[in-house]
């Protein structure tokens, strides 16, 4: 295991429950990148150019890593190639920060051949706007033969967006073929439920929870990284859930476009389950749903959100109802729920039924022969049959999505000499 | 279901070395992730000389007050020159806070479509050149 310290710049300006709260998330990141913690420094001052902390600070640094033996630093503030250069020059050794450090999370976690993609196209998008200053660097300590004259900068700059147009192409190519599958699940009759919220909010616990599965479920941040779909009934609905990955505060947009595909799991859904750890304090509660709605935003256009409140086995009642009184005003239809021992999930699914794209009912009057059973076990299949009699001819009583009932009702007008079985 | 007076100002660039803003304030009753009614929409203009924070305020305030409804004004981020909370806060007379829910942000894309709209068209019907 590696050996880390952990530094972060505290803007004096910021509320200091946020710079807590990001520490805490900068040490589980890291105990989730395989590190040991070994120490930590914390500064409160502005930025400075070189070395992002000041300069005294980084000499401490290089001492700490001497001492104790670390073999890597971790910032929490995102660092330039320059200040990421002169820090690793004086402390003598490699320097990371937090962007870099979820990105090695998700490189040793992405098993998908989608997930190996994006995880590449993100680490190019991080790097590119560096190419030209980490050529610039590397040509300080030119020596004969590496490289020479020339305008190198340019070419791996255009190298890297080569790389990126290159797999943006590949990603498009998986995201059609998502696109065909989520079409024809809906015209399966399935509906689309994910579930969304911030890293280590239990989904991966509800997920098994709903769909009776077990999937790998660590104490970790980002153990989910491609989405995994399972089918589901609900009251005579077919759905499909699936769980994806975590938010996190202040992801750069860069990551997120390069997990596009994987969020439009989430932003193209039926419903969208907000799945919030209602076991932490209101105050974090509030920051992670904001930074859940922010992920939100302009992305789902009007798809219904149901807030599930997990993990609230470990409070009372009296604190469930202080955290919704906080933070109700972000939590849309919320629900509590227990995914570890199954409190609340029957609530919960009523809520995703009443969320569900709305069915019809209807009836429709079939001919008593070989075709006719045929349409009646169509029906069974595509929509919930509330009722069924066999007389002259099979009257059936069902709820179905629009286009079922429209076929269903061309059926009935059919005449005899058009009924074959196909 | 609550309300909030949504605010957005457009015209944070010079005309003639001076600002023509237009400032819009919104109440509306939201949920969550949805506007439920709008209530009522006030806008007004103003020529300034200079775009400090402390403008900005006076602007909001101004606007904002026109407004029958009760209500915390919320703006963007960006509005307020991504200054802390606390700070910007502090400075107002009324309640303030950033946007944070879905139907926060809802409703201050609504105000800014009407602002922007409106200056544009007072800009156009004005003959003010930009």
């Amino acid at each position: 295991m590696k050996r880390a310290i952990l530094v972060q710049r505290n803007d004096s300006m910021i509320d200091e429950s946020k710079n807590i709260r990001q520490f805490i998330e900068l040490q589980d990141l890291t105990r989730s990148a395989n590190y040991e913690v070994v120490g930590d420094v914390v500064q409160t001052r502005g930025p400075d150019r070189k070395y992002q902390v000041g300069r005294g600070k980084v000499e401490e640094l290089a001492l700490m890593v001497k001492e104790l033996g670390a073999d890597g630093i971790i910032f929490s503030n995102p660092l330039s190639t320059t200040q990421i250069y002169n820090i690793s020059e004086t402390c003598r050794c490699e320097v990371i920060d937090k962007f870099q450090l979820i990105l090695e999370i998700f490189a040793e976690r992405a098993t998908t051949k989608r997930a190996k993609l994006q995880v590449e196209l993100a680490k190019l998008q991080y790097e590119l706007p560096k190419a030209k200053a980490i050529v610039s660097l590397l040509k300080k300590e030119e020596r004969p033969g590496f490289m020479g004259l020339g305008s190198y900068e340019d070419s791996y700059e255009q190298d890297i967006k080569s790389r990126i147009n290159r797999i943006r192409k590949e990603l498009a190519s998986v995201q059609k073929d998502n696109e065909s599958l989520r079409v024809k699940r809906h015209e399966r009759g399935f509906s689309i439920v994910a579930l969304a919220g911030y890293t280590s909010a239990g989904k991966s616990t509800l997920f098994n929870a709903l769909v009776d599965e077990n999937e790998h479920v660590d104490d970790m941040l980002f153990t989910t990284l491609s989405p995994i779909t399972r089918a589901l009934n609900i009251r005579g609905r077919r759905v499909l859930l699936t769980d994806t990955v975590g938010f996190i505060e202040d992801l750069p947009h860069w990551m997120v476009d390069a997990f596009r595909s994987t969020l439009n799991e989430i932003f193209l859904a039926d419903v969208i389950l907000l799945v919030v750890d209602a076991s932490e304090s209101p105050d974090i509660m509030r920051q992670k749903l904001v930074t859940s709605h922010d992920t939100f935003w302009e992305q789902i256009e009007g798809v219904p959100i149901v807030t599930v409140l997990n993990k609230v086995d470990r409070i009372t009642d009296d604190e469930l109802e202080e955290r919704l009184e906080s933070v109700g005003y972000l939590t849309p239809n919320p629900v509590a729920v227990s995914a570890i021992n199954g409190l609340g999930l029957d609530e919960l699914k009523m809520e995703i039924y009443n969320q569900l794209p709305k069915w019809k009912r209807d009836t429709v009057s079939l001919p008593m022969s070989k075709y006719g059973m045929s349409i009646v076990s169509w029906l069974f299949d595509e929509s919930i049959v509330h009722n069924i009699s066999y007389k002259d001819r099979i009257i059936v009583d069902f709820e179905a999505r629009d286009e079922i009932i429209k076929k269903a009702k061309g059926i009935e007008l059919k005449p005899e000499s058009e009924h074959t079985l196909t | 279901m609550y309300s909030i007076i949504a605010v957005d100002i457009s015209g944070r660039h010079k005309i003639n070395d001076r600002y023509y803003m237009v400032c819009a304030a919104v109440s509306v009753s939201i949920t969550a992730d949805h506007i439920e009614k709008v209530n009522q929409i006030k806008i007004k203009t103003f020529w300034l000389d200079s775009v400090e924070l402390t403008d900005i305020i006076q602007v909001i305030e101004d606007t904002a007050k026109e407004i029958e409804f009760e209500g915390t004004i919320i703006t963007e981020h960006g509005e307020m020159y991504n200054q802390p909370e606390g700070v910007v806060a502090s400075m107002f007379s009324r309640d303030f806070k950033y946007q944070e829910s879905l139907g926060e942000r809802s409703s201050i894309e609504l105000a800014h479509h009407i602002s922007l709209c409106t200056r544009n068209l007072l800009l156009n019907e004005l003959g003010i050149d930009s």
